[in-house]
């Protein structure tokens, strides 16, 4: 028995070996996501790994926003200017077919505005973007379109770089599963649970990409997703963990527009108490955590929206790290009659980003160490959301909610009112000042508008302290030897397979 | 026979309408999906407008009387997050579940009957100390860590194997040895405790005084009557691969019903917990009356009774 077992082994092994596994052809690339998308419905591309299929590859878009500075650029508009406060003209690019043969012109876009905009078709661009308006298309000839506002959007066309245009022959109200666009990849396959395979477009308009045929499959496990690459299964793992991020050839990191903070309920004592909540800003060590919770890599911040957002205020200034000075405010708070012995709740969420609860308690025991009575509850995302959005309990503890907030859109109002203003569905600040500048930013255009977002931010965060700011994160993305691809800050929403280039 | 297993059947339906009555009320006491669909950016109208339009604002009664209705035409509802009838879903992602439910049983099975017999013949003698430790360690190793490791060893470093995913036997082979592991590792100690019993009994006494081969004793005589609790454990350790492999899945990205239930559990997909839970309950229902068939066929007493 033992003969035969010894005998076999080794021609076992070498047809195990014989048969190595499945890698990339050439001209093809595999992506492998972190989740199967629910759906492909272009309405539903703000979802990261609905985006990263279909946006830009797929449907494209009137705008786009470039990733570097977040200004606006052409995509299937040529050209745009304001009509009226309400209104804006947009020229459309002549020349371009959807996939299924039907010609791009105003009516095909008018099409695409009135179905996201069509409340039977759960569209989470029209929920996140559009909230409140009402958006009416209207065909002056075959390429000009004018779309108005029932209130002024001074960014139209940067919110045109959310809308994408799908096939006017998409039925109205019903979520797609098998999207048609203008992009430089048309869909040929979903094999549920499986994969789903994109095609080049011969027939694009910008001329046809290089890569001619995607596959997009998907683990949830970031150390398969990597090993995927390693082993040449896959050529681009978008989103990897930092501790998977171990190879410095492959393993590229890029901002990915997220922010990370502590949300502090201003209305609550002895959070009321802006004494409190800056000693809370200066018990968090950031040095400490960068580097060793978190990616050195990441960029400590002063408020909720990167630099390259309009609106960003650069002068603000990073909490230094000084327990000293906050146990003295705390004291000074104290004496004033501040019940500064109050357990203030500490909720964090469950893997909202990377070492989420790490960072938590390594925060717990610096609140804890300046005396405060901090208490932590990691939450699922679930009872999470119960607690970062309206309606709140009326008798709620004072609470220090761990949460992220992810702006790539180019400007500060897709921030600002929803976590600001006294109105916002985020809100735990309630500042008549901080609602006069937002909504007068929301208003201006150009470098007003930049100012007073900026004013608001300061207001925000230097004169209210309603926040403990951490840090501007940083993702990784695993790219293989075979391709040439750079993530930008938009890599968290899209993957465009046109810029991937063969090596 | 006919009558005892349509008395199971019976009891099985009225248990799984039980279960789809309590399913309805445990899932909406998780809370309301709106907030988990919609952005965390959205307004508070558009959370209004979406829970309206989708009927979570309706008293639960209500809510209840339309699942009983819908159930009645066996329609099971429409996944929000898919927007797709969540049968369908249910139904797509079953196979794969039952693929590596059946191929892990068939070999856990068999495999621990030989180990286990073997182990018994000679307890406290080598194979027996060696085949202790391994399905030991079997029974009490993290299966997300025997999976991860073996992608590391097997796939990264080797290279003999795929990572993960579908489509080759290849990469059948490391989701069925991680599966495998901890039912082969019981099965074995069931085996084992039941074969030391039975090999110290009267009749294989018997047997051997009438010069009845070894083998014949331990594979004929004696396996036959320790199978009895074998089968219950076995059973035991189907159904919770039945009702999700979800690590398995989860790693190597098979896209079966455990996976599926979790993560409609998280995201609040109602009508996608419906129908995953019924059809796995259909599924061990089904697996209990063929294991109470096999007890009747193993035993006469039972069959008799």
């Amino acid at each position: 028995m033992k003969g035969v077992a010894f005998r076999y082994l080794p021609m076992m092994a070498l047809a195990v070996v014989a048969i190595q596994p499945v890698t990339a052809q050439a001209q093809e690339v595999t992506i492998v996501l972190s989740e199967e998308p629910d759906l492909l419905e272009p309405c539903q591309s703000s979802r990261s790994n609905i985006g990263r299929v279909v946006k830009q590859n797929i449907v494209e878009t009137l705008t786009e926003i470039n990733p570097t500075d977040g200004s606006i650029t052409p995509r299937l508009a040529t050209e745009w200017s304001q009509i009226d406060d309400l209104t804006w003209r947009f020229q459309i690019r002549q020349g371009v077919q959807f996939h299924d043969g039907a010609p791009l012109d105003a009516e095909a876009v008018a099409f695409a505005i009135n179905r996201t905009m069509d409340e039977n078709l759960d569209c989470e661009v029209r929920t996140k973007f559009f909230g409140g308006l009402t958006v009416t298309p209207t065909v002056i000839d075959n390429y000009t379109l004018e779309i108005a506002t029932n209130s002024p959007v001074p960014i139209l066309p940067t919110m045109m770089g959310t809308v994408a245009v799908m096939s006017p022959n998409t039925p109205m109200g019903v979520a797609d599963r098998t999207p048609v666009g203008t992009g430089p990849y048309r869909f040929i396959d979903w094999n549920v649970g499986t994969s789903i395979t994109l095609e080049r477009f011969p027939d694009y308009w910008d001329g046809p990409a290089e890569v001619a045929k995607a596959t997009f499959v998907w683990r949830s496990e970031s150390t398969v997703r990597a090993a995927m690459v390693l082993t040449g299964e896959a050529d681009i793992a978008p989103n990897i963990a930092v501790q998977d991020a171990t190879d410095d050839i492959m393993d590229i990191s890029y901002p990915n527009s997220e922010t990370s903070r502590l949300r502090i309920d201003t209305l609550v004592p002895p959070l009321d108490d802006i004494r409190v909540r800056e000693a809370i800003n200066l018990a968090i060590d950031r040095d400490g955590i960068r580097g060793s919770i978190f990616s050195k890599d990441v960029i400590p911040a002063t408020q909720l929206v990167v630099p390259s957002i309009n609106g960003y205020n650069p002068d603000l200034e990073v909490w230094p790290y000084d327990p000293s000075r906050a146990m003295e405010l705390l004291a000074a708070a104290k004496a004033d009659g501040t019940n500064v012995d109050t357990e203030i709740m500490m909720i964090g969420r469950i893997g909202i980003y990377p070492n989420s609860t790490e960072v938590m308690e390594a925060m717990l025991a610096m609140l804890q160490g300046i005396g405060l009575n901090v208490k932590l509850q990691m939450l699922e995302v679930a009872e999470w959301v119960d607690i970062l959005t309206k309606p709140y309990a009326e008798d709620r503890a004072p609470v220090l909610l761990q949460s992220q907030h992810d702006n790539n859109n180019g400007d500060a109002v897709f921030t600002a009112f929803n976590k600001y203003h006294s109105e916002g569905a985020q809100s735990t600040l309630n500042d008549p000042q901080v609602d006069d500048l937002l909504v007068r930013a929301g208003a201006a255009t150009g470098d007003e508008r930049r100012s007073l977002f900026q004013q608001a931010f300061k207001r925000i965060n230097a004169d209210l302290i309603a926040d403990v700011p951490m840090f501007h994160m940083v993702g990784y993305t695993r790219v293989g030897p075979r391709i040439e691809f750079t993530p930008s800050i938009s890599t968290n929403s899209e993957l465009q397979i046109a810029t991937i280039k063969m090596r | 026979m006919g009558q005892y297993l349509g008395r199971r059947a019976l009891h099985g339906l009225v248990s799984l309408i039980g279960l789809l009555v309590l399913v309805f009320f445990l899932a909406r006491l998780t809370g309301d999906p709106t907030n988990l669909f919609l952005p965390l950016d959205a307004s508070l109208e558009a959370r209004q407008e979406f829970a309206e339009r989708h009927g979570f604002t309706d008293p639960l009664l209500t809510q209840f009387g339309r699942y009983v209705g819908d159930l009645a035409r066996l329609d099971f509802g429409i996944s929000i997050r898919q927007q797709r009838p969540a049968m369908d879903a249910a139904l797509e992602a079953f196979p794969t579940t039952l693929k590596l439910a059946a191929v892990t049983m068939t070999l856990a099975i068999g495999l621990a009957l030989v180990v286990g017999a073997l182990a018994a013949y000679r307890p406290g003698g080598l194979f027996d100390r060696t085949a202790n430790v391994i399905s030991l360690a079997g029974a009490s190793a993290p299966d997300f860590w025997v999976a991860i490791v073996g992608i590391l060893l097997f796939a990264v470093t080797l290279r003999w194997l795929p990572t993960s995913g579908t489509g080759t036997w290849l990469h059948w082979i490391m989701p069925i040895a991680v599966l495998l592991i901890r039912p082969f590792g019981l099965l074995v100690q069931v085996v084992r405790g039941t074969m030391i019993g039975a090999l110290s009994s009267a009749y294989v006494k018997t047997a051997r005084a009438k010069g009845v081969k070894e083998r014949a004793i331990i594979f004929v005589h004696a396996l036959r009557n320790s199978t009895l609790p074998v089968i219950t454990v076995a059973g035991d350790q189907a159904a919770a691969i039945v009702n999700g492999a979800v690590i398995v899945e989860t790693i190597f990205g098979w896209p079966g019903i455990g996976k599926l239930m979790i993560d409609s559990i998280i995201q609040r997909d109602f009508a996608i917990v419906q129908a995953t839970v019924l059809l796995t309950a259909v599924a061990i229902f089904s697996m209990n009356i063929v294991i109470d068939v096999a007890y009747a066929v193993l035993d006469p007493r039972i069959r008799h009774n």
